[in-house]
């Protein structure tokens, strides 16, 4: 009886164990936008991917990499569970939206790593970091920071990359050596930093702007305090920095001010970082709609329901703003009257289903005219704004 | 179903979480408001517990007369049914009446657990999804992103101190020891042996995967089990007697 009870108990904790190593632990997929250079598209896929894809070359038939200046490069971070399934590492997730900057690109993933890629070592496949291209990887060791979210800003030498650990770190930009990390600014750092006039401004969960000096991270006098935490990456115009707040809120505050110059109240959070141009703040808000407001008043000037969430900032392509919703569709707008209409998503001749069928939460960038949306369901979409139709879906698998 | 779900169950107790959160100390308040919260879910099903407790006993106390009779009626499994339904019906129990207020108290359990992942939002994905389910109470926006330490821990994060993996193992394996009772019958032994150790040692594990907020509502609601295990049953029920302490045992020998 005794080895009946043992064998079942053992055959239980291996259940047990297998249950443990086999379930993730988070469950991020990752929803890394498109970043534009010289005519390749480079983005980070569900997969934990950094791929570089040509535009103009790619098709749906078309096997990838395969046109000029094509790649593809997979992150992995190591299997923390007890027991893994076959394998001690995993792909990455990548939330970030790649930094093209003179032939390289740096990303931060998930996993806590910074990168720097460089296209032509990525071309030849070569070993990672292969540091005679000058590609590095920080940390350089086997350590990690916290997750990163937000995308990398470039300035001058310096690379700076907020991190979930509350830090914002400043990295050489040929070597990725450390140039200076700050001192923790809140829980968790999810934003994109931006950088002015020799200033890094940061804001936190915890509802505070910070400025850092450029130079060496240490705080400079003006703080900003709201009451409820900020949820959106913030967006500098001029010396306004216009950021939204999880009261469903968009905060615009002009540096140096106490007091916030204007607030605006939408329906839900203000996820997406706003558009800002010509003295218009463009905000998308999870409540589906679009504002435009006057960024010195915040009067509204107008308001498009889009009918669906919107997590990803519109952008401005010649004279249209285009807006995607999360439920995946694509609004063409008109930025002076606010009238607008949807972009025909037919059916895909394969399944029935629409052709854009998948979550759009990732930055949309926007390259001769073609915006290039990377989905939830890891593809990539082109869609022709001027003809009003997609053009292209493809596969990032 | 899923935004009935929401609508009915989670949303309310997902907002009464947060908005709990938001009146205790910063310090400590998803901790604290995890530990509350499931107090007052404890509390309020109190009375379906009772009555849980009540039918096991009755039945554990008739297990004597059903063995005497599944011996006596081995080769007529009708009369075997017949006979257990007299017993059952003498003894004014209901053979599945003390399933019922366990499945009852599912649905809310499953809920409270729902609240405190979809609260913790530990991801970009959940931070994002969370804000499906939230009203537009000004305590409940102050409150997000909710402190997520709590004394050693990062409720939003797996402790791998082991520490709260041997406390929620530990807790489990004497609530269930106190309330299972012995058995002479050895096949039955050994299946409650094994669950006695195979349900601790499960949750412990699952412990050091989970967000510690998790394990945190698990031990919250073992140490309430045995508390009032403790003072409604008069004592360590089976943790300390022998099996031949067990008055049904007696009986049926």
């Amino acid at each position: 009886m005794k080895v009946r009870v043992l064998a079942c108990l053992g055959i239980f904790c291996f259940l047990a164990l297998s249950a443990t190593g086999c379930v993730s632990s988070g469950g991020q997929q990752g929803y890394s936008g498109v970043v534009p250079h010289d005519g390749i598209l480079y983005l980070g896929s569900m997969d934990g991917k950094i791929m570089a894809a040509n535009a103009s070359a790619r098709s749906e038939e078309l096997p990838f990499p395969s046109a000029d200046g094509e790649w593809s490069f997979a992150i992995t971070v190591p299997s923390k569970s007890i027991l893994s399934c076959g394998s001690s590492s995993k792909p990455d997730s990548i939330y970030a939206t790649p930094l093209v900057v003179d032939g390289s690109v740096c990303v931060g993933t998930y996993g806590g790593k910074v990168l720097m890629l460089r296209s032509s070592a990525r071309n030849q496949d070569l070993s990672f970091p292969h540091l005679r291209s000058g590609e590095w990887i920080y940390p350089r060791t086997e350590d990690v920071i916290g997750p990163i979210v937000g995308s990398p800003v470039v300035v001058n030498d310096t690379v700076y990359v907020c991190s979930s650990d509350g830090k914002v770190y400043a990295l050489d930009i040929t070597y990725g050596d450390e140039k200076w990390i700050s001192a923790p600014l809140g829980d968790k750092l999810w934003t994109t930093p931006m950088v002015k006039d020799e200033a890094i401004y940061v804001s936190t969960f915890d509802g505070h702007i910070y400025a850092l000096s450029a130079e060496d991270g240490n705080l400079l006098p003006w703080v900003f305090e709201a009451e409820t935490g900020f949820v959106s990456s913030p967006v500098l115009y001029e010396d306004i920095v216009f950021v939204g707040s999880f009261d469903s809120k968009l905060h615009a505050v002009r540096i140096g001010d106490d007091k916030p110059l204007w607030e605006f109240l939408g329906g839900n959070w203000f996820w997406a970082a706003p558009l800002v141009s010509d003295g218009i703040v463009y905000a998308g808000c999870l409540d589906g709609k679009v504002y435009a407001l006057d960024t010195e008043r915040g009067k509204e000037s107008w308001e498009f329901d889009t009918g669906g969430r919107i997590v990803s900032s519109p952008i401005l392509v010649d004279d249209s703003l285009v807006v995607a919703t999360e439920p995946g569709n694509v609004f063409v707008i008109n930025p002076k009257t606010g009238s607008g209409e949807m972009i025909a998503n037919p059916d895909d001749s394969q399944n029935g289903k629409s052709l854009i069928d998948a979550r759009i939460q990732s930055a949309l960038c926007v390259l001769d005219g073609i915006v290039y949306i990377r989905a939830q369901d890891n593809c990539l979409y082109a869609v022709d704004v001027a003809k009003r139709e997609i053009k292209l879906k493809f596969s990032l698998a | 179903m899923a935004d009935l779900w929401s609508l009915i169950i989670l949303d309310p107790m997902l907002n009464g979480l947060l908005a709990l959160s938001g009146v205790l100390p910063r310090e400590a308040q998803f901790g604290l408001a995890i530990i509350i919260l499931t107090v007052v879910v404890r509390l309020a099903s109190t009375p379906l517990v009772l009555r849980q407790l009540k039918s096991t006993k009755a039945m554990q106390d008739m297990q004597p007369k059903l063995q005497e009779l599944q011996k006596k009626y081995a080769k007529n499994k009708q009369k075997l049914q017949q006979e257990m339904m007299k017993v059952y019906k003498e003894a004014g129990v209901n053979p599945i009446g003390c399933m019922w207020p366990m499945l009852v108290q599912f649905p809310i359990w499953i809920a409270l657990y729902q609240s405190i992942m979809k609260a913790l939002a530990t991801t970009p994905e959940n931070l994002l999804d969370l804000s499906r389910h939230l009203y537009s109470w000004e305590i409940v926006n102050q409150t997000i992103p909710v402190n997520s330490h709590f004394l050693w821990l990062d409720l939003g994060q797996p402790d791998h101190t082991l520490v709260l993996a041997v406390l929620v193992g530990g807790t489990m394996w004497l609530q269930q020891k106190m309330t299972t009772a012995p058995s002479l019958d050895p096949r039955q032994q050994s299946t409650s042996k094994m669950m006695l150790l195979m349900m601790p040692f499960m949750f412990g594990m699952f412990t050091l995967m989970f967000p510690s907020g998790l394990p945190l509502f698990w031990l919250a609601s073992n140490v309430i089990g045995i508390v009032t295990q403790y003072f409604v049953t008069g004592g360590w029920g089976y943790l300390k007697a022998p099996p031949s302490a067990h008055p049904g045992l007696r009986g049926g020998r």
